[in-house]
């Protein structure tokens, strides 16, 4: 297969459409040198001095762009500073960086604002994301697979990511603001975030289902809001989000797909996450019953594995689920109703929780010289009552 | 001069660091060497056990020693493995120490159930519980017409007024608690509800 | 409904995948004619330039501050601030402090107890005692 050009697609996003001459002034013919410090001179010289004084008067010239113009990204150390940090490709210039780092309350023109690049950052990163949980986990149900995608690549996630790389935020966006600050207009004091949900209150109660949510609802099973009125402003949360989106779409378009996979492997993936813990039973007896009818086996009975201080303050029971002669799974608790509820919990969980061995992902294909593909484990899984 | 007091029980011979040191820094350290040797010897004397296997077995063999811990979710029990799955044929089946079909039951073993309700039945139960809720309530029904009360209330409903009237009862009841009972009922639910969460 | 999913956050285990260096800013400061800083100005001529090339990640300001001594202070992530007097030091004994404040957390000191800490369960589990090799009474 013939290999695409991507250098020739990431032009399009370096050196976006004019809007104005000025702005793109000098933007091609600037030299690449990327000024790693703002080192005032020790000794002060003249050239260094008129150097100085042009920098306070583009600055000046910079106030009237909502957003730092394109060839402020080469004189930031911040924005170098922070490439480095992050380990990027070097074929992820600085100006895309900076790009990714404009939201699109701060500057509403998408040819300056990281909005498309959002966009493809977040269908990338949910796509990896979904891949690996449902190969590792073939038998996740749904709602938590919602909830284990949400804490991988959730706003929350995100925006913990963010302050976790040295993000700083501006406190207002202007073009005169050094482009290593995430500049967004931020919400005003007193203003109801959640208005939209309150309107529609009535709605929701007919769509509890996860069904309904798989259809209707976004990757990790919210409602799909309308594009929100960003000249109010954004929360700072989301912010950080979008940007984190955008770079991850920037890598993809300026280094490749091995690029953005390594990073989605060193930044995302690597993050620690108890799948375990994200379950919450109401009926696990019921769903364990349903589930061995389901599966041919035989009828799980609980019987007790071991206690102590029956009539005592403080009984303990283990108590083992037992389908035939195989134990799916024990609990301990202070009565047998709750040992035998955590006993059945724990037996489902180890039906939820299996994971095959070898698991290999979809994306893995891409690899030059990756091995012919195995079908991935696809079995029943979730427990429907 | 409190040393002397001390009476040991071994003779001193044979305890060395008792006896008067000739310089202070030398016997400090035997003392300090001695405590800690004796403290590395008593973590060393492990009871034999059973599952440490014996050291006179000769050739390879695998010392089995199944931690002392609640098995982990993320260890797939025998049975939930798919039949592709490699380890389903590697897994022996591991001696637990105990016999399932021996082991005690948390409940009574249900009564074999008989399937002896036919529609009409099932009409009159419906009949009676909507005649006369009050008399005719889910166990008197269930000892009646031998079945149990989840049957019934399976196959039929109270009332609305009887619904109403029994809020009215256990709200009356909730009236008298004090805020004790009421807490403790209060804490009893938010532990049940920490079951699910496997708290 | 049979299951729900509780919604957590991801923790970040820093240098599992990649490893984010802690250090984000260093201000060196000094002054042009106390006699404290002439370790610091031959400091700032001679040495920085290369320490600046081989820590790209830590941003540099360099900024006189008058009739003071001289300081070099760290900026971190978690937004804390560290700073360390470098008066009367010679150009070695400075990068030796810069590389202190670049090595840092950005944490308060404190005293590790054990060798590792880790996030992950343990292989064994916790111990409990109505499990494992267990006796009759």
């Amino acid at each position: 297969m013939k290999r695409l050009q991507l250098q020739r697609w990431s032009s399009t996003v370096l050196s976006p459409r004019a809007r104005t001459s000025n702005r793109l002034h000098q933007h091609l013919c600037s030299s690449s040198l990327r000024h790693q410090s703002t080192v005032a001179a020790v000794q002060e010289s003249t050239p260094e001095l008129k150097y100085r004084l042009n920098n306070a008067h583009k600055r000046s010239a910079n106030l009237q762009y909502p957003s730092p113009p394109v060839n402020a990204a080469l004189d930031s150390a911040k924005l170098a500073s922070l490439h480095a940090r992050l380990y990027l490709p070097s074929r992820l210039p600085l100006q895309t960086l900076a790009r990714t780092l404009v939201d699109a309350s701060a500057d509403s023109n998408v040819d300056f604002n990281n909005e498309s690049l959002a966009t493809l950052g977040h269908d990338l990163l949910t796509y990896y994301t979904s891949e690996h949980l449902l190969c590792t986990y073939p038998r996740l149900p749904l709602s938590v697979v919602f909830a284990a995608m949400y804490a991988y690549v959730g706003p929350k996630t995100l925006a913990a990511m963010s302050k976790e790389w040295g993000v700083d935020l501006a406190t207002l966006p202007g073009g005169e603001v050094d482009p290593g600050y995430l500049q967004f207009k931020r919400v005003p004091p007193g203003t109801v975030l959640d208005a939209e949900t309150e309107q529609n209150g009535k709605r929701k109660n007919w769509r509890k289902t996860v069904t309904s949510k798989v259809v209707y609802d976004d990757e990790f099973g919210d409602p799909i809001k309308g594009s929100s009125n960003s000249s109010v402003g954004v929360p700072a949360e989301l912010a950080r989000a979008t940007s984190v989106r955008a770079l991850m779409g920037a890598i993809y378009l300026h280094a490749g797909r091995p690029a953005a996979k390594l990073f989605f492997e060193q930044h995302f993936l690597s993050r620690s996450l108890n799948i375990s813990q994200l379950f919450n039973f109401s009926q696990p007896a019921r769903d364990l019953t349903r589930l061995c009818a389901r599966e041919n086996f035989e009828k799980p009975v609980a019987k007790i594995i071991s206690e102590t201080g029956r009539l005592s303050r403080h009984p303990v029971f283990v108590v083992g689920i037992f389908s035939g002669q195989d134990k799916l799974g024990e609990g301990a608790g202070a009565s047998l109703l709750e040992a035998r509820e955590r006993a059945a919990l724990a037996a489902l969980k180890g039906w939820y929780l299996y994971s095959p061995l070898n698991v290999r992902v979809p994306s893995s294909m891409e690899e030059e010289g990756a091995s012919p593909w195995n079908p991935a484990h696809v079995d029943l899984g979730e427990v429907i009552s | 001069m409190a040393t002397s007091l001390i009476v040991p029980k071994r003779p001193f011979l044979t305890l060395p660091f008792l006896l008067p040191s000739w310089s202070d820094s030398l016997s400090l350290g035997t003392r300090r060497y001695q405590s800690s040797y004796r403290r590395t010897k008593q973590r060393l004397r492990v009871k034999p056990d059973a599952s440490f296997g014996s050291s006179q077995q000769v050739g390879d063999h695998i010392i089995h020693n199944p931690p002392s811990s609640a098995p982990s979710v993320y260890h797939t029990p025998n049975k939930f493995l798919p039949s592709n799955d490699a380890r389903k044929a590697m897994r022996t089946q591991a001696s637990a120490g105990y016999n399932a079909t021996e082991l005690p039951n948390v409940h009574k073993v249900e009564a074999e159930r008989k399937y002896h309700l036919n529609p009409s039945d099932i009409e009159e139960i419906r009949k009676l519980r909507l005649a006369d809720p009050m008399m005719w309530s889910r166990h008197k029904l269930a000892k009646r017409f031998e079945c149990s009360p989840l049957f019934i209330a399976m196959v039929c409903e109270a009332s609305a007024e009887k619904k109403q009237i029994q809020k009215q009862v256990l709200e009356a009841v909730q009236s008298r608690w004090g805020p004790k009972r009421r807490m403790a009922r209060e804490d009893r639910q938010l532990r049940r509800a920490a079951w699910g969460r496997d708290e | 409904m049979p299951v729900q999913g509780l919604r957590t956050v991801a923790a970040a285990r820093n240098g599992v995948g990649a490893f984010i260096l802690q250090c984000k800013r260093l201000d060196f400061n000094y002054c042009t004619h106390g006699g404290s800083s002439r370790g610091m100005l031959a400091f700032l001529t001679q040495t920085l330039p290369d320490f600046a090339r081989e820590n790209p990640q830590i941003e540099i300001r360099v900024a006189p501050r008058h009739n003071k001594h001289p300081v070099i202070k760290g900026q971190y992530i978690n937004g804390k601030e560290k700073a360390i007097c470098v008066r009367n030091m010679e150009p070695g004994e400075i990068l030796k402090k810069a590389m202190i404040l670049k090595d840092a957390s950005g944490d308060k000191l404190k005293r590790t107890k054990k060798p590792v800490t880790s996030l992950n369960e343990s292989v064994r589990g916790i111990w409990s005692p109505y499990h494992g090799d267990m006796r009759g009474v």
